[in-house]
């Protein structure tokens, strides 16, 4: 159905959270202040890629006010971090390998006074020559960043014959083209920061956003050298995230001074300090050959990939792995070969980002799919459905995956869009402005996949204050998870929103249930609900009858309270309350559980089980004198099953599709020798109000295949990955131009302009 | 520090009509003069050079950034920020937001709605590009402005 406002009832849910953030009140943790705070910052590598000759703190300890400085030496157990690998030096001890890279840290009574410190701590490099593209990293020449060399990882995916070369010259049409994608930034709103306080006994309270609490708390235990249970971690609100917040950022900072100080150390990154330290999305260069025989069938499919990871590892090696699988998309193809280089260089640190590597090798996939239906002389929509998977169809690594028609769902309901039917229709041209129309599909995978420990656990319980509480480990970025917790219990338990209490984002009450990432949350949420609620229910109602004597066939949860039901299961009184039964309970009622993720039976690393679908439509206006484009229009179909919490739902979509028209138009943190051109948001530019499309439409497909019972999937993501192919589609249909290279120049579409309309097609203005 | 507080000035301002008289130093940011002296931390900070809005406020009737207001700028002024706009019940700009799901890390939300109700109050029916125009120094990263679109064409409809 079409997502709107006004078509879902009582479906669209207000946020339970909401009223806080609209007025104001809601406290991040970047808003947190404590008594004899203490203010730190970090100091970071003047270099992109130097030796550290000698680091000299004196000066900069001798400043009134500075109470503390660290270097490698304060470390008191593993001086590294990473999510996967721990390869990310909390503070340098002899080499720097980004400009983020942290070297000493320093605590003082005011913000000015650490900033001031910082500048006083002189480090001596000796630079070396930085490693800026992947392929040169790849040299025998090129100086190992690590000790392993220069490759973090490597995949591949073969299938069908070896020799690819024979069958591509055998092809009616074949398209061989390199597609290049940008160094996109999260800009989550909120910079990194958070504040940690010194509890008793030598334990540590840290106050700061991560997507995965837990995981935040065996990386400190790792650092600090205490157990994991003295360190309790705080990790919602979160303002922003999109898979930033993911790794480790602050955290050892503020962890490390506070346990030396003894007093709550707080750090609130400057957009300076956040662009230059934090994460980025993998550019990808991706070389890719596809060919087809002359009915518009793909028999042939060569990728190569080489992934920009950055310094360090921390997701690096997932995120080329699931490009890999992705390279194919929903397509089922005879003859494929695809490897993929995960390569370290001295460009920042690139990791997880909404989309995950599906974002860039979709782009290229879908471009490929058109180019090849314009040497084909054929209709794009002819050569998908030709390859498109069917429902019972292995997935793209040839693992088998939950049945899924999902692929063929969003292909005939994208095609209804009224963007794409007014095509046939004269293109109308206003003065020096050409409009044009395009679409692309996408298949994404939910969950960690095949190979990576994806375990979560629920817990549900009675409060003494009569609450149905529902715990997980999971955190609220902002995506609108409370709100599905809250719809999933209320939906479950056919209780009000009253009756439900949530206990998220705080190690020291909530149950381990995994990052809140790989759009797993949601999905995790309603299966653990799920899990539970038989036995939840027939323990209240147990305690029901025993302090009610009353037949406990006869009670069914409700509104306030336990309620009597007839023979028609109509609830006719409220027998007891929760909060009745709450104070007559000796002991209140508990359930827990844990699960896996749901994953592919076949042992094929990283590969998925669960997939969602995306088709895109849009219509561009390409401005012939600027080069500008603009997305007037765009329509999106998603298949994830059903739609729990539709306002979140649809946010997902429209946020995803604002972000994917960044990547499309206008983002990229560009590097020059390692060192970032884009210091703030004054010149790393985001979709403002203005950027978006006039009109924009979301349609969910909440049917799932007969017999999958593994509920509504996450939609975190799939709303961003197909946004790219779809405008550049528009904009060949508009120009004549294929775009290769994201985001897009509009000095490149003058030039192509110049080229192709004015002097080719004769264009006369009107 | 000593240097400064030898130069800190007596600054006199209203903050949602409480008045303030504090010592400040004359540069003394505004954003911080709310978030860390005055603990009204509604009020964000993000980008710290004016171009993402998050720590819009409203002086003197006008939309300011203020991690560009300085204490001297302030002495006499009126300032309203997203802690002034709600008493007993929500603003309406605020129940548009919530009914529209204008919002979700909510982040940027203080500062979006202040800068709507900025526009609102000298323009209370804006055509939807006078909206855009209005709104495009705010930055939004999670609802790609669609929800905040529609919390206008709510508070219009009423």
């Amino acid at each position: 159905m079409a997502l709107h406002i006004n078509n879902l009832e009582n479906r669209w849910k207000i946020r339970r959270d909401g009223e806080q953030k609209v007025t104001g009140n809601l406290k991040y943790l970047t808003d947190l202040s404590f008594p004899d705070m203490l203010y730190a910052g970090v100091l970071r590598s003047k270099h992109p890629h130097a030796v550290i000759i000698s680091i000299d703190t004196k000066e900069a300890e001798d400043l009134p006010g500075v109470a503390a400085i660290i270097t490698h030496k304060d470390i008191p157990g593993l001086n590294g971090f990473g999510l996967i690998i721990q390869d990310q030096p909390v503070l340098c001890k002899d080499k720097v390998r980004y400009v983020g890279d942290a070297i000493a840290a320093v605590a003082a009574n005011s913000k000015e006074i650490a900033e001031k410190a910082i500048t006083l701590i002189k480090v001596n490099y000796k630079i070396l020559p930085p490693i800026i593209d992947p392929e040169e990293g790849l040299h025998a020449s090129a100086i190992p960043l690590h000790e392993k060399g220069n490759l973090l990882h490597s995949a591949s995916f073969k299938k069908g014959t070896s020799d690819l070369e024979d069958i591509f010259s055998s092809c009616s049409a074949v398209v061989e083209d390199v597609y290049l994608t940008p160094r996109q930034m999260h800009t989550y709103m909120e910079t990194e920061g958070g504040v940690a306080v010194p509890e008793e006994a030598g334990k540590l309270t840290v106050y700061a956003p991560t997507q995965h609490g837990f995981k935040d708390q065996l990386q400190l235990s790792r650092i600090l050298n205490i157990p994991k249970e003295n360190i309790r971690v705080v990790s919602s609100p979160i303002g922003g995230s999109f898979g930033g917040k993911d790794e480790l950022n602050i955290q050892p900072y503020i962890s490390l001074l506070a346990l030396k100080t003894g007093k709550p150390v707080k750090i609130h990154q400057s957009r300076r300090m956040s662009i230059k330290s934090g994460i980025k999305r993998h550019p990808m260069k991706i070389y890719m050959k596809t060919g087809a025989d002359d009915k518009g069938k793909i028999v042939a499919h060569k990728v190569k990939i080489m992934a920009d990871t950055g310094a360090y590892a921390t997701l690096g090696a997932a995120v080329l792995d699931f490009a890999v699988e992705h390279s194919t998309g929903p397509y089922r193809i005879d003859h494929v070969n695809i490897e993929g280089y995960a390569v370290y260089t001295n460009n920042g640190v690139a990791g997880e980002f909404r989309g995950f590597g599906g974002n860039q090798v979709t782009f290229a996939l879908e471009t490929q799919m058109e180019r090849l239906a314009e040497k084909l002389n054929m209709d794009s929509t002819v050569i998908r459905q030709k390859n498109i998977r069917k429902e019972d169809d292995l997935g793209p690594v040839e693992q088998e995956i939950v049945p899924t028609d999902g692929a063929n769902a969003v292909l005939k309901e994208i095609l209804k869009s009224p963007i794409l039917l007014q095509k046939n229709k004269q293109n109308k041209r206003e003065e020096f402005k050409v409009k044009g129309v395009g679409y692309s599909i996408t298949m994404h995978g939910g969950g960690l996949g095949f190979g990576r420990p994806d375990p979560s656990g629920a817990r549900l319980s009675l409060t003494k204050e009569g609450k149905l509480e529902a715990s997980f480990g999971f955190e609220e970025c902002g995506q609108g998870l409370i709100t599905s917790i809250e719809m999933i219990m209320v939906d479950t338990f056919d209780c009000s929103s009253e009756d439900v209490a949530i206990l998220i984002g705080d190690t020291s009450k909530v149950p381990h249930s995994g990052s809140s990432t790989a759009s797993r949350a949601t999905n995790m949420v309603w299966l653990g609900i799920n899990k539970l609620k038989d036995t939840f229910k027939e323990k209240l109602l147990t305690l029901a009858e025993y302090y009610t004597n009353m037949d406990k066939d006869l009670l069914t949860f409700g509104k306030g309270g336990i309620w009597q039901q007839n023979k028609n299961k109509d609830r006719t009184n409220l027998v007891i309350s929760y909060k009745e039964l709450a104070a007559k309970c000796e002991e209140l009622p508990l359930v827990a559980t844990t699960y896996h993720f749901p994953t592919t039976p076949n042992a094929i690393d990283g590969g998925h089980y669960l997939y969602t679908f995306a088709g895109v439509a849009c219509e561009v206006e390409v401005d012939l004198l600027t080069g500008r484009v603009v997305v007037t229009k765009i329509d999106h179909v998603i298949s994830a099953g059903p739609a729990v919490n539709p306002m979140g739902y649809l946010g997902q979509i429209e946020g995803g599709a604002s972000m994917g028209l960044g990547f499309t138009l206008m983002e990229d943190a560009v590097m020059e020798y390692g060192r970032y051109m884009t210091e703030n948001l004054d010149s790393y530019l985001i979709p403002t109000i203005l950027d978006i499309p006039n009109e924009t439409q979301v349609t969910a497909l909440e049917e799932l295949s007969l017999g999958d019972t593994f509920g509504p999937r996450g939609v975190g993501e799939i709303g961003t990955v197909a946004v790219a192919p779809a405008i550049v589609s528009a904009i060949h249909d508009a120009t004549n131009l294929w775009v290769t290279k994201l985001p897009i120049q509009p000095a490149e579409i003058l030039k192509a302009v110049e080229d192709q309309l004015l002097k080719g097609m004769e264009v006369q203005y009107e | 520090m000593n240097n400064q507080k030898a130069a800190e000035k007596t600054t006199k301002f209203t903050v949602n009509g409480q008045e303030y008289e504090l010592s400040l130093p004359p540069t003394y940011r505004l954003v911080n003069i709310l978030r860390d002296v005055l603990n009204l931390t509604g009020t964000k900070i993000s980008c710290e050079v004016g171009r993402c809005g998050a720590c819009s406020v409203i002086m003197n009737g006008k939309l300011v950034n203020s991690c560009l207001i300085m204490a001297f700028h302030i002495d006499g002024a009126e300032i309203i920020t997203i802690e002034g706009l709600s008493k007993e019940t929500l603003h309406p700009i605020q129940e548009a937001f919530l009914q529209a799901g204008a919002l979700q890390c909510g982040y940027c939300t203080p500062g979006m709605v202040i800068a709507l109700k900025s526009l609102l109050d000298e323009n209370p029916n804006p055509m939807r590009e006078e909206v855009q125009n209005a709104l495009c120094g705010n930055l939004c990263r999670c609802t790609g402005y669609e929800g905040i679109l529609r919390a206008v064409e709510i508070l219009e409809n009423r």
